[in-house]
């Protein structure tokens, strides 16, 4: 089988005082072992469709699909405790900011050695042994030592990295990274970014890449899909995102500063249609 | 218009910036760039008179910047942050946040004034008496950035007025400061990590690294990558990912390393 997660019609909406307010809106997608990327602005419902998929969204939130199948399984209809035994083991997910995402009281590879804990029974050598082989993976140069230090003790791109270890040391099919660069500094981003690709090609897992930087999203993946207002506008081939026909997708390209700027004034997005700013 | 002569900076007794010295002519822009940590945003609070242990010689406008920010400092220069959910007080209504330095400045016409300033950066009067909690980010820059024109200063000091908004209000954001600056002769001093924003606002720009400026360049050298020091131009090699450039034409050439794209 070469999907590893077909989503068909999936639908997220959250409560209001104006009444049911759909985030997502019927959102397909199909995702082999590849690298996806997908785009938007805030509220374009980029990060509920990424939390959808782990079924994180909590009541009120209300989450329907058609279809959502991973692996075989089908996510919508699994219980509970298997869709936590399906988390991190098969499917992981890096957030934005390790600084939040890591337990402050643990050491590094407490931390680490507890993401394997829970989907495999390890001996104590091996578990000692993984964890060390996790972090030079990482390309973290003293594994021993920053295994006993604390997260406060490290900077945000190792941070980044202890969680990217941490994330992958079960050995998942798919990773979710939301956002996984946008707390650190630039000459770190790449890095990161880097290293999340090997990773994930030597491994042969799926990846989405969920982010608002279409330039750094058209680097690092395959395919990409540009969301607005809870719906995908475009998709397209990272390699062809330059032909992009998509108003949206060409006012977002329009819109950001280069490099070589020669530009008096940016091209704003129409937002008549939209409400806001 | 400001001028810093082997400024020094210390938190406690520990320093954070050392040797600091450049100079902005009058209605010039500026950039400080650097990764965090080193220094760009404590040099900006030092002109602004919120460093007060600090060496050397800060100038703005021919005179000595006071240890703290006083009336007539206020006046000649103001400061937009970059978190614009941080910088306004979320009891006050806009109309109050932009009121207030009107009434301690002891200014007339207030009702007037505060209504050219909505109208200057693009804000309907609807906006007036709303809460920042009932504006988009992008709204809110502008309020922060209405209020620290209410006085009318000659410098703008931005600390990454852009980095926390999406990239089409971005866009906005950076036209309005282009456009407040050409009609007014406004000085700005701004730092940020975002190059291609330098390009976009600036003429010139100085690269911080480790509390030294290590280099300073016309923001031309962004188009070429046309730096001295090596650690320059890896940082402009770190941002290549401008869309439209190299890389997104041929994203083969992508997979080398930062320090070798450039030169």
């Amino acid at each position: 089988m070469s999907e590893l997660l077909t989503i068909r019609d999936l639908r997220v909406s959250f409560p209001t005082h104006q009444g049911r307010v759909e985030v997502v809106k019927g959102l397909d997608l199909s995702l082999g072992r590849e690298r996806l990327g997908i785009v938007g602005e805030s509220g374009s419902g980029k990060s509920m469709t990424g939390r959808a998929i782990l079924r994180l969204i909590r009541p009120p939130g209300r989450v329907t699909a058609a279809e959502m199948t991973f692996d075989g399984q089908d996510l919508m209809a699994l219980p509970e405790r298997r869709m936590r035994a399906l988390r991190g083991a098969r499917i992981s997910m890096i957030l934005q900011d390790p600084k939040f995402s890591l337990n402050p009281v643990m050491t590094i590879g407490r931390q680490i050695a507890e993401a394997l804990d829970a989907h495999e029974r390890p001996s104590r050598g091996e578990r000692r042994t993984r964890v060390r082989q996790m972090l030079e993976r990482v390309r973290i140069a003293d594994p021993d030592r920053v295994a006993r230090m604390y997260p406060h003790e490290v900077s945000g791109g190792m941070g980044q990295r202890v969680m990217i270890a941490m994330m992958l040391i079960p050995r998942p099919a798919l990773l979710i990274a939301d956002e996984p660069t946008s707390a650190l500094d630039v000459s770190v981003q790449a890095e990161v970014l880097e290293l999340i690709d090997e990773l994930v090609r030597d491994e042969g897992m799926g990846l989405i890449l969920i982010s608002h930087d279409l330039a750094l999203v058209s680097r690092f993946c395959d395919r990409i899909m540009v969301m607005a207002g809870g719906e995908v506008v475009e998709s397209c081939a990272a390699a062809d995102l330059r032909h992009a026909s998509h108003p949206y997708t060409r006012g977002l390209i329009e819109a950001v500063p280069r490099m070589d700027e020669t530009r008096d004034w940016l091209p704003v997005l129409d937002r008549a249609a939209r409400a806001g700013t | 218009m400001i001028e810093l002569r082997n400024v020094a900076i210390a938190y406690d007794g520990h320093r954070v910036v050392e040797g600091a010295s450049f100079a902005v002519p009058e209605g010039g822009s500026f950039a400080l760039v650097g990764e965090s940590g080193s220094g760009k945003s404590t040099v900006l609070k030092a002109i602004a008179g919120l460093a007060p242990e600090r060496e050397g010689t800060i100038l703005v406008d021919g005179a000595p910047v006071p240890p703290r920010p006083t009336l007539e400092s206020a006046r000649l220069m103001q400061m937009v942050f970059q978190d614009p959910y941080a910088s306004l007080h979320p009891r006050r209504t806009v109309d109050a946040a932009l009121s207030e330095p009107l009434a301690i400045h002891g200014l007339k016409d207030r009702d007037a004034r505060v209504e050219r300033a909505l109208r200057d950066v693009g804000l309907d009067r609807r906006f007036r008496f709303r809460y920042p909690h009932q504006l988009s980010g992008g709204q809110r820059q502008r309020v922060a950035i209405a209020r620290a024109l209410m006085l009318e200063p000659r410098v703008m000091l931005l600390d990454e007025p852009t980095s926390a908004l999406d990239v089409s209000v971005q866009a906005e954001i950076l036209n309005l400061l282009k456009r407040l600056r050409a009609e007014r002769g406004l000085t700005y001093l701004m730092v940020t990590h975002n190059l291609p924003v330098v390009g976009f606002l600036c003429e010139r720009m100085a690269v911080m690294q480790g509390g030294r400026i290590v280099e300073e360049a016309p923001t031309a050298a962004l188009r070429t990558g046309d730096f001295a020091t090596e650690y320059a131009r890896h940082l402009h090699g770190a941002t290549g990912a401008d869309l439209m450039g190299p890389d997104l034409l041929e994203p083969e050439s992508v997979d080398t390393a930062p320090m070798e794209t450039e030169k």
